[in-house]
């Protein structure tokens, strides 16, 4: 109307989030984990940037990757890192992955009412050394597993690592059983398969690839020698190893 | 002490010109009229033992506690005004239990003993609208003994919420003579028995009353039971040990 | 600066900041406790959890515009949902079981789920409705019976356990959160069940089943239930209920999980695939009675298209 009114009802809601693609993914070895992540941001059907890291170092032995709205994310990691700074200092040690795994919880559900939009998936070493991945809702439901993918084509790869790590719907030879782990090499290669099968296939997914690799204290970083340009990540000479490798994704 | 008494006695937050604070000074005596408490660490395990003054023959003894929980792996004895160490010590079971709901593990010996000592100095006037717990200091010595993953440990708390680790530590009033016999006879190595022995003779010299099952209380900590409290029939094994 | 007049001031940068704290529900009165030797409980640092708020007029259906996939399966946040849950009392103490599906709309978001939760050893809880609300809060009641323990050195009764969260969970009401949970033990009066709801109900009963999946549980779970079962009949029925709702229930199904409650503490009995049960059988457990629980067994291959000769002319007839 000329005098600046409406002539309808105004329907208003306070919609404070947005979907910023991309997918992550982790699985748990033996003595070993791998937490991968793209890196591609969109909003709607635009590319924000091709190079927005979703995986993120917590400890010697903890990654944290978060997918879902970039902002809430972001927001989120840096608010686990200043608890994980104030628990380093109260109590003199690095906070063990299972107490990350609580702690997150925690925080997730301090937020019931007005929830993060965040997937989160914590992968690192336990304390007893073996691989461990966590995987929680947004309001934070959490429990442990060998292997998860979240994210936009989260339906995409969590039937391939089903049937890849679970060996669902596979039967072993005759007269063999399915390992109970696989090598860190076969995880890498399936990691770098299921990322690239999801960029073909799914329009939010592509640009870069981030994987970590933590390995527990005293295990050979074994496989990770044939993937060219892994770069090490640890600060402590006898304690876990962490290491990252980039991969660039298609573009288009 | 008496020759120094003056205006800054009496405010709970004053210091006086030579920098002392007397009614934390004052809270401190008051432990050394308490009955004897003691603490020795094993590699085993540690163990807890108090002495109840049994004043009267109509006195309940089993109804005297100084030795309390604190969690599974955390025990705790005290000496000086027991009353004000129950304050302290919920205040330590909620920190434990809140610690474990928030990182799904045992909270550390020494975290729970920062705990507790955080609470000493919450006397006198509040500050803005955070309310002041006490309108003086706590009265009462602790001892806690508890196992994390740096093995068997046994704190000691004062008044003035400073804490100190032990290896073998004596309260209340035959503390100066329990901690001395405690210097010559703790070593490195001892099994968790001879522990028990030691603190047992170590409360019956310093007692006027003859030693048996009803005037003292032994507790311990164990990896593989955690705390517990002796009962009467263990009691008296260790006693006819000694 | 003069520190009162920045306190009231409504034009300096403090007051913005202030203001934005206000807004973002950020208390600075229990900051200082968040790094203190406690180490940061966050929001448990005053005691009781705290929760922050959105700045709007009602953030019920705030949280519900973006978090019921129910009402609107577009919606942005989906929140894990759990199924088929069951507890029942007899005479050798209390089965509990449950499925392992989650579902985030029609996405099976695990299959994996611990629908029950210890919440000590002689407490268990389970998990119906938001995933989160049920692992949280009865995480939160296992820290409150222990205190409970530690302060009046006697375990926490069943009934009282039970009160607590449906006394918390009222304290919540028309706030959104969303929980069935069968809260199951053995006390000084022997084995208790108490359903909770986030609506504030709480019942004493000797059989529940709670979820989508609750009345294909209840068909089974009625039929064959007696008070003097024998414990191994009771956890076959339990397995086998469980496996009605994950046979006929699209929202249930993947593993059953089997727990039985005794004088001393609760015991895990097993996790069974739910296809496996179908096609052969728990295997060999105590009270299975051998075979698959699908009818196909049953049937032995006469079906409609395959009927005996005789029987399809009595019908056409």
């Amino acid at each position: 109307m000329p005098d600046g009114s409406f002539a309808h009802p105004q329907q208003r809601q306070f919609n404070p989030y947005s979907d910023n693609g991309g997918t992550i993914l982790a699985i748990a070895g033996a003595d070993f984990t791998v937490i991968a992540g793209d890196t591609r941001q969109s909003e709607g059907y635009s590319i924000q940037t091709r190079y927005a890291p979703k995986v993120f170092r917590l400890t010697d032995r903890a990654v944290l990757a978060v997918n879902g709205f970039a902002a809430d994310g972001n927001m989120f990691v840096k608010k686990v890192k200043q608890r994980l700074e104030w628990y380093r200092h109260a109590h003199a040690k690095d906070m063990p992955l299972r107490a990350i795994a609580r702690l997150i919880q925690t925080m997730l559900y301090a937020q019931r009412f007005f929830p993060y939009y965040v997937y989160n998936i914590l992968g690192g070493i336990e304390e007893d050394g073996t691989g461990a991945v966590y995987s929680f809702d947004p309001v934070g439901s959490y429990e442990r597993e060998a292997c998860r993918a979240a994210g936009a084509a989260q339906s995409l790869v969590q039937p391939f690592l089903d049937n890849q790590i679970y060996f669902k719907n596979q039967k072993a030879a005759p007269g063999t059983t399915h390992p109970a782990h696989l090598p860190l090499s076969d995880v890498l290669s399936i990691v770098i398969d299921s990322f690239t099968s999801a960029t073909e296939r799914h329009i939010e997914v592509g640009d870069g690839l981030e994987i970590y690799v933590v390995v527990a204290q005293g295990r050979s970083p074994q496989g990770l020698d044939a993937f060219r340009g892994a770069q090490e990540l640890s600060t402590q000479p006898n304690g876990d190893r962490m290491f990252i490798i980039r991969r660039e994704l298609k573009k288009d | 002490m008496f020759l120094t008494r003056s205006e800054y006695d009496r405010g709970v937050n004053t210091f006086s010109p030579e920098g002392r604070l007397f009614q934390v000074e004052y809270a401190i005596e008051a432990i050394k009229l308490g009955s004897t408490t003691v603490g020795v660490r094993t590699p085993e395990g540690v163990v807890l033992g108090v002495e109840k003054r049994v004043q009267s023959p109509l006195l309940e003894s089993s109804s005297i506690e100084k030795i309390m929980e604190i969690d599974h792996h955390l025990g705790c004895a005290m000496s000086g005004l027991t009353a004000d160490a129950r304050t302290m010590i919920d205040h330590a079971r909620v920190t434990a239990q809140n610690h474990s709901f928030t990182y799904d593990e045992r909270i550390k010996v020494e975290s729970v003993t920062q705990a507790v000592c955080d609470l000493a100095l919450r006397f006198g006037e509040s500050v803005h609208d955070e309310d002041a717990m006490m309108s003086r200091p706590f009265g009462v010595a602790l001892l806690i003994a508890g196992i994390d993953e740096l093995g068997p440990q046994l704190f000691h708390t004062d008044p003035s919420g400073t804490f100190v680790r032990y290896d073998a530590k004596a309260i209340g009033s035959g503390s100066e003579a329990a901690q001395s016999e405690l210097q010559d006879k703790w070593h490195k190595q001892m099994t968790l028995q001879e522990a028990q022995i030691l603190v047992l003779k170590v409360l019956k010299q310093v007692m006027e009353e003859k030693l048996d099952h009803h005037n003292v209380q032994l507790a311990q900590v164990t990896p593989t039971v955690g705390f517990e409290i002796l009962d009467e029939v263990r009691l008296k094994e260790i006693i006819d040990l000694m | 600066m003069n520190s009162f007049l920045t306190r009231y001031s409504s034009t300096t940068p403090e007051a913005d900041i202030r203001k934005a704290k206000e807004l973002y529900g950020e208390d600075e009165d229990f900051s200082e406790v968040m790094w203190g030797s406690t180490g940061g409980f966050g929001n448990l640092a005053s005691g009781v959890p705290m929760f922050k708020l959105p700045s709007v007029q009602d953030p019920s259906s705030f949280l519900r515009m973006h978090t019921d996939d129910h009402a609107d399966p577009s919606c942005r946040i989906k929140i894990k949902h759990g199924t088929t849950t069951l507890a029942f009392r007899f005479q050798g103490g209390v089965i509990v079981a449950v499925d392992s599906r989650a579902t985030a709309g029609s996405y099976v978001a695990s299959g994996t789920v611990k629908k029950v939760i210890e919440i000590n050893p002689y407490l268990l809880g389970t998990m119906a409705g938001g995933a989160a609300d049920c692992q949280y809060w009865e995480t939160y009641l296992g820290i409150q019976c222990r205190l409970h323990e530690l302060r009046n050195r006697e375990r926490i009764s069943v009934a009282a356990a039970s009160k607590y969260l449906s006394n918390l969970v009222y304290s919540y009401k028309g706030m959104g959160l969303s929980m069935g949970t069968m809260i199951c033990g053995w006390d000084k009066t022997g084995p208790a069940i108490f359903y909770v709801d986030s609506d504030g109900t709480r019942l004493k009963g000797d059989l529940f089943s709670v979820g989508s999946g609750s009345t294909f549980a209840y068909g089974v779970l009625d039929q064959g239930y007696r008070w003097d079962l024998t414990d191994e009949e009771a956890q076959e029925l339990g397995r086998r209920s469980i496996y009605a709702a994950g046979h006929r229930d699209a929202f249930s199904g993947n593993t059953v999980n089997l727990y039985h409650v005794k004088q001393d503490g609760w015991k895990f009995i097993g996790n069974y695939d739910v296809s496996e049960l179908h096609y052969n059988g728990p295997g060999d457990v105590p009270g299975a009675t051998g075979g698959g629980y699908g009818y196909d067994i049953r049937v032995a291959g006469r079906t409609s298209t395959n009927a005996p000769e005789g029987e399809a002319g009595e019908g056409q007839a």
